[in-house]
């Protein structure tokens, strides 16, 4: 026998790989998938560039967090079949996840141009933007998002955060503006635009919207504390007061609001007061180092010297060992995806 | 069928939310007051002489820290005729210079008329070298101002002979310092109230060319990702200095006794000396790049306690570490207590540091509308009345530490216009650079500015120190009826200089308080005669010195538009004539 025969011997033997592909999916929704797998290898090792087994065997191991073996299944898939949108979709997300941000946005740019209005993919695109600190651009797409579709309040998020990122605040109002025209009862919405309103320096307008959100029937703690920020920068302490002391109701480990918080009683001079809370956040976060900053100022305020400056060595001590506990307090969830 | 029609949304891990300190964008500008401004500054350097030019390693890029931060200058009236004449310090670079072509400091004298001329050498003060800050005080008590420039290696300590000439008595006075320190800020002041100037002297970085990595060699020698020089962040720390005046022109280190070497870890640059707590005796504030600023709190035994972090001047209002350049001490909002502004770097704020009372302070910087421009590094500043209206108004000087910055980051930039912010009268300022005239609107990558009346027409103008150009002489052509006051304080049992003293003047119901500083801005000098805009009162009611001896003294009001002569003890004021 020669070795053509027999090569065509084997071949009119083995199995059809579109048929393997086939039964693998059908394996793969009764979640047998280590069956699927095995079928979908068998057949890309007959055809090697089948899109359907690359595809599926791709984004299956996709979607088991398997994302450095799924990405030369999705590549080959991509390869195989360039105008597909979901392989160049989903082959950027396998990247992104493995920390590869460039590359996922290539792949996502090839994507958007087969599916030019697909607002979600722009969506992702504008957080992955965000991530590799591409703030323009994260902005720019996020717009052409909301341009195409006003009624999904995540895409007007994402473009706030976008142009927050930016430091382009007048766009950030003028996106938050929108959304709450479109949805005015939206807590969030009415915090948002309260928020950039007090980022441009009008906070007297900020303060209802703020109210507004604070009034919801899911209160989160930013709210409050924005709203008592502004009351204490408009020397409005006492009343600053009481909505901090909600913020932290809402969040006891929300050390930037026991600090302003106690701002706000030094301000009035009520200094014990503005003592036992710098001491319960420090207690609550014995790493965070502005409790113990505070507690120096007061300490001093207090008379006591040798407190003031044993508080503010430890501030600085732990100000070198945890220096993120230093950024900004904000922490309201932004889209992810 | 896909799987992928089974899973519709993808599920990406969630983001860290939140924004760090330190690239804050510019807060909103309130509603324009609508009020003319009366000041326009215009450049008149080139057509009075002042034509040196600063030299500081190459200007195209630095290879090294030391070539980037710049240099002070200094009004002063050296040789007592009346007219500020001025002092620039000058520094150096690693290349090679033709025998004689060495940049030296230089001295010009103010001929009157607008024009100075270069009295450099007949003056003795031609030294070159790596040179940074001045200050300005009468350490030997004779009644002529002294100098003393700190420098990259030794410093000097100019004292004036009369005659206009100087000579550099450091290393006789135990003052040069070790040959090997990067110094920086500097000021004379009174600490032990013995009534001679004691000095103080930061040091910015222990920098050793033979050890310090090139750009973009450790990540602490990136900017944005691109190589550029090494530091302050990642180099070794510097310190502060204090020397005890002996007398008999002799000075002792105390820095050890006094506390001062008890704070470590920090980058300095303009040292300020005042009485900052209405304590009766002085303190000394530090800017400090990168690091918390410093206070030094006069224990009133000849020793300090370091209090920036307790007194609130330590950092921002949320509590963040900032790169602090200059600083101006004076009353801004009018209530007798002296408050603190100081530069930072840029995507930062300044600090409006609002003194509460005895010393214990916030930061006001966004209540007080002057959050509006961190695009710029700032240096130079000063809380001073511009125009003449009664409240002090602010000014500042910027530019970039890389000459390269635009290829860095196009949004940035190395040479910047100036800054001018009119004090409402309301705690709040406004941004009126736009108004300000073409002197503020050049763009200059500047760093020491002094402020002081160099041609004696009652209104305040300013000296620029340029990276790689000649100075700015910003002649301010106040166009405004308001009136003014200007005094001159002599010591008798405080320094002589009255260095340290805190005048206060009430005029049309309005209570001014400013100290009288041997260095301040960015390691520079302003004009000792202190200036005080009266507004439309056509005579100040009293005027109240809390001398650097602890003597709080009481002098009847002056007619305005004067200069005035107070001497401790006499209870008199003496107007004098000055040539015009």
């Amino acid at each position: 026998m020669t070795a053509a025969f027999a090569l065509l011997v084997f071949l009119s033997q083995a199995p059809d790989p579109e048929a393997l592909s086939a039964r693998a999916l059908e394996l793969a929704q009764q979640s047998r998938v280590e069956e699927a797998e095995k079928l979908w290898r068998q057949a890309l090792a007959i055809s090697p560039n089948l899109f359907s087994a690359a595809f599926n065997l791709g984004f299956t191991l996709y979607s088991q967090g398997r994302h450095a073996e799924a990405e030369p299944y999705l590549e080959r898939a991509v390869r195989a079949q360039p105008k597909d949108f979901n392989a160049g979709y989903i082959l950027g997300a396998a990247l992104a996840q493995l920390g590869r941000g460039e590359d996922a946005l290539r792949q996502w740019r090839a994507a958007l141009a087969l599916r030019p209005d697909h607002v979600k993919l722009m969506q992702i695109m504008a957080v992955e933007y965000g991530k590799g600190r591409y703030f323009r651009e994260a902005a720019a797409i996020a717009e052409r998002a909301l341009g195409l579709i006003g009624d999904d309040a995540s895409i007007y998020l994402v473009a706030i955060k976008a142009h927050q990122d930016a430091g382009d605040h007048p766009s950030a109002l003028r996106v938050a503006e929108r959304m709450l025209r479109k949805f005015p009862e939206l807590p969030r919405a009415n915090f948002e635009y309260g928020y950039e309103l007090h980022r441009a320096g009008r906070p007297e307008q900020a303060l209802p919207y703020l109210k507004k959100a604070m009034e919801s029937k899911q209160p989160w703690e930013e709210p409050f504390f924005f709203y008592g920020e502004i009351l204490l920068r408009e020397g409005r302490a006492a009343e600053a007061v009481a909505a901090l002391r909600q913020a932290i109701e809402l969040r006891r480990d929300y050390i930037a609001a026991w600090v302003t918080l106690a701002r706000a009683l030094m301000r009035l001079e009520r200094y014990e007061e503005a003592k036992a809370e710098l001491l319960r956040a420090a207690g609550i976060d014995p790493r965070h180092p502005q409790p113990h900053l505070l507690l120096s100022q007061l300490y001093l305020r207090l008379g006591d010297e040798a407190l003031a400056v044993r508080e503010k060595e430890l501030s600085l001590r732990l100000r070198r060992e945890n220096p993120q506990a230093m950024e900004s307090p904000q922490s309201r969830p932004f889209p992810t995806q | 069928m896909f799987l992928f029609l089974l899973l519709l949304a993808l599920s990406l891990p969630a983001l860290p939310q939140g924004m760090a300190t330190g690239n804050v964008p510019a807060a909103a500008r309130a509603k324009f007051s609508g009020l003319p401004f009366p000041v326009s500054f215009v450049d008149v350097a080139r057509d009075a002489g002042l034509t040196a030019k600063f030299v500081l390693g190459r200007s195209d890029r630095k290879q090294y820290i030391v070539e980037a931060n710049g240099m002070g200058v200094a009004f002063l009236d050296y040789n007592q005729d009346g007219r500020l004449d001025i002092f620039l310090v000058n520094g150096s670079r690693f290349e090679p210079f033709a025998k004689g072509q060495e940049p030296t400091n230089h001295l010009y004298r103010n001929q009157g008329a607008g024009k100075f001329s270069d009295a450099t050498r007949e003056a003795g003060v031609a030294r070159s070298g790596w040179g940074n800050g001045v200050c300005a005080g009468d350490f030997d008590g004779d009644g002529r101002e002294d100098l003393y420039v700190t420098y990259r290696g030794p410093n000097s300590l100019y004292r004036s002979q009369g005659g206009g000439s100087f000579e550099d008595v450091a290393a006789r006075a135990g003052v040069a310092g070790p040959s090997e320190e990067w110094s920086t800020g500097c000021t004379f002041l009174d600490y032990d109230r013995d009534g001679r100037l004691d000095l103080f002297v930061t040091s910015y970085v222990a920098f050793d060319l033979k050890t310090v990595p090139r750009p973009g060699e450790q990540a602490y020698c990136l900017f944005k990702d691109a190589p550029v020089y090494c530091g302050p962040r990642g180099l070794p720390f510097g310190t502060v200095t204090l020397y005890h005046n002996r007398g008999g022109g002799r000075f002792e280190d105390v820095s050890a006794a006094s506390g001062m070497r008890k704070p470590g870890g920090f980058y300095a640059f303009t040292a300020a000396a005042a009485d900052l707590n209405g304590d009766g005796w002085v303190d000394i504030y530090v800017a400090c790049d990168s690091t918390p600023g410093l206070y030094f709190r006069n224990n009133r035994d000849g020793t300090f306690t370091e209090l920036a972090t307790e007194a609130g001047i330590a950092y921002n209002e949320h509590g963040a570490e900032q790169a602090g350049m200059g600083i101006a001490i004076a009353d801004y909002n009018n209530d007798g207590w002296l408050d603190i502004t100081k530069t930072n770097f840029i995507r930062d704020y300044p600090n409006v540091y609002r003194n509460l009372g005895k010393g214990l302070y916030e930061d006001a910087v966004v209540a007080a509308g002057l959050a509006v421009n961190p695009h710029y590094v700032l240096w130079g500043t000063a809380l001073e009345d511009f125009d003449n209206d009664g409240w002090r108004d602010i000014f500042q000087v910027g530019g970039h530490v890389y000459p390269e910055i635009q290829k860095i980051d196009p949004e940035e930039s190395y040479a910047n216009p100036r800054l001018v912010y009119r004090n409402l009268g309301s705690g709040r300022f406004e941004d009126v650079s736009r108004l300000a005239g073409p002197g503020v609107a050049a763009r200059h990558s500047s760093r020491g500015a002094a402020f002081g009346d160099f041609d004696n027409d009652g209104d305040l103008d300013v000296l620029v120190m340029n990276m790689d150009e000649p100075p700015s002489l910003l002649r301010n052509d106040l166009k405004s009826s308001h009136r003014w006051l200007k005094v001159k304080l002599q010591g008798t049992k405080s320094n002589r200089s009255g260095i340290g003293s805190t005048v206060v003047v009430h005029a049309g119901g309005r209570v001014q308080a400013a100290p009288l500083l041997s260095q301040s801005s960015y390691l520079s000098v302003n004009d000792p005669r202190l200036h005080f805009g009266l507004g439309a009162a056509r005579a100040a009611d009293k005027i109240v010195v809390r001398w650097a001896s602890g003597a709080v003294e009481e002098f009847p009001g002056p007619p305005a538009n004067a200069l005035v002569l107070l001497v401790e003890g006499s209870r008199e004021v003496k107007i004098l004539s000055w040539p015009q």
